[in-house]
């Protein structure tokens, strides 16, 4: 999924300046999952918002909404007929989220809730980390299914780097090593001959190397 | 007289362009650059234009620092991230270069190595802030250096912009000027009427604008550029004129140093000449233009 984080108020309080009636916009998906921007996250902020304006003697209207997804027209249509009633919506989906709310409504402001964060787990409840960078050209089967792009911090490609310590990477302690747990799983899987490969000089251009990307399948296509 | 004391006494500049070859053999890249020794004022050398794999511009630039010429050092964000082009900037002054230019950079995908990782860490208005931010002294950590670097710093400017995109143009140039640009580069300039237009919308006390005479070779490479070279027009009856020359190479040197010439009579503070694989040519066109 993708790992957000709501914005601290005070950063939405100074973007939501001058809106005297806002929607804020909730997704019932990856954000509701990692608990930043889904149905309960919108009521929670549109109630520390109201307590906000009032105590500022600001008659600002806040009103709550959340959508199946953000990243669809048709769930974005819901708001077609009552989107021109607000000076502003927040949204509180990930940044491609935001984005297709603003390519589709022209005229009103669309604002970000959330910090986006990366492509990620939940390790436990309260806790999610990084496991994917979309690099376009993935490598896990060589890799024992462990990304090194994403989870070694100098996204080496042919091993370790030496600095690591106690299975720990050099730049945190409390980070692995990517390279130790593709190396105890390879051993694991008896597969240490996929370690000898050595992995080619890496094309990035299906990452951002290529600008914007964007998948075309024609055979599914409407 | 260095480029910056040139560029303050207002009189006329001549910059040259010579790019690093590809390669480890410079011996015909120091031959060009002597051929227009004495007649430029200082060399600007690109790095790595169009994102193909040169030798980079800071080693061009310590060769003719070596051989007693003036160099622009050319800086893009393309390749470098924030303590790369720091420790090149400081470098480049500890080898007595004075002259910085700060560019854009061409995308890697439209050069040989399409493969490579664009960085692009700083943009061109933040490179310009770690100009300045060093000539104060300090590094963008803001942590004192030994030994503070010194340089005149030029950038960039796009006379082709149309419409909005031309607002948006002389909008960045205030910034940059803002951030301490004393010179700006043009893109090649063949339509002098065109030009005359956008030279009207500058204030001409704020920096010094260089427009690029670039070199002709062919009535096809004129008919390309004109063709798909965004913001360049290149006028049809100059395209004509090499077409119905008997000796190309001289009409089309004949129309860079009229171009020069003529630049110079509206009151442009300098040219930068850019002949691409044709250095033996420049004399000329600075003979022809009376320079």
């Amino acid at each position: 999924m993708i790992v957000a984080k709501q914005k601290p108020i005070e950063e939405i309080i100074e973007t939501l300046k001058g809106y005297n009636k806002i929607l804020i916009l909730g997704c019932n998906e990856c954000v509701t999952v990692c608990e930043a921007g889904g149905k309960k996250e919108v009521a929670v902020l549109a109630s520390a918002l109201r307590m906000y304006f009032m105590n500022q003697g600001q008659e600002v209207k806040i009103e709550e909404a959340t959508l199946e997804r953000q990243c669809d027209h048709e769930y974005l249509e819901e708001i077609r007929k009552t989107v021109d009633q607000y000076d502003a919506v927040l949204s509180l989906a990930c940044g491609v989220g935001v984005q297709f709310l603003a390519e589709k409504y022209m005229h009103t402001p669309i604002l970000p809730g959330v910090d986006t964060c990366f492509m990620g787990v939940t390790e436990e409840r309260g806790v999610w980390s990084e496991r994917c960078q979309g690099c376009g050209q993935c490598i896990l089967a060589w890799t024992a299914g462990i990304c090194p792009v994403s989870r070694c911090a100098k996204r080496l490609l042919n091993g370790p780097c030496g600095g690591s310590s106690k299975g720990k990477c050099e730049i945190n302690k409390e980070v692995p090593c990517a390279w130790q747990i593709i190396i105890d799983r390879l051993n694991e899987l008896g597969r240490m001959e996929d370690y000898e490969r050595l992995i080619p000089i890496k094309d990035w251009s299906t990452e951002r190397a290529g600008g914007p990307r964007k998948v075309v399948r024609e055979d599914v296509r409407s | 007289m260095t480029l910056q004391d040139r560029i303050r006494s207002g009189k006329f500049v001549v910059l040259g362009e010579f790019e690093p070859p590809k390669g480890a053999d410079f011996s015909a890249y120091l031959k060009n650059a002597n051929l227009s020794r004495g007649r430029v004022h200082a060399v600007v050398v690109p790095e790595m234009a169009n994102a193909v794999l040169k030798a980079s511009s800071l080693g061009g630039c310590a060769y003719l620092q070596r051989e007693g010429m003036e160099p622009v050092f050319q800086l893009c964000c393309r390749d470098r991230n924030r303590l790369a082009l720091q420790a090149d900037i400081l470098s480049a002054a500890a080898l007595g270069i004075r002259n910085v230019m700060a560019v854009p950079g061409e995308d890697v995908r439209f050069g040989d190595h399409p493969q490579a990782r664009a960085v692009n860490d700083l943009d061109l208005m933040g490179l310009l802030e770690t100009l300045q931010k060093l000539q104060t002294g300090k590094d963008l950590a803001g942590i004192e250096l030994r030994g503070v670097p010194r340089f005149c710093v030029g950038s960039t400017l796009d006379t082709g912009a149309s419409g909005g995109l031309l607002n948006i143009e002389l909008e960045h140039l205030k910034r940059k000027i803002d951030l301490g640009v004393e010179f700006v580069v043009t893109n090649p300039i063949f339509d002098l009427r065109r030009f005359e237009q956008f030279v009207r919308r500058l204030d001409a006390k704020q920096t010094a604008v260089f427009p690029t005479v670039l070199l002709l070779k062919s009535a096809g490479m004129a008919r390309y550029i004109d063709r798909n070279i965004k913001g360049i027009s290149i006028p049809s009856e100059m395209i004509r004129d090499i077409q119905k020359a008997p000796d190309k190479p001289q009409e089309c040197i004949r129309i860079a140093a009229n171009i020069v010439a003529r630049l110079k009579d509206m009151g442009m503070p300098g040219v930068l000449i850019s002949t691409v694989g044709w250095e033996d040519k420049l004399s000329q066109i600075l003979d022809q233009a009376n320079i």
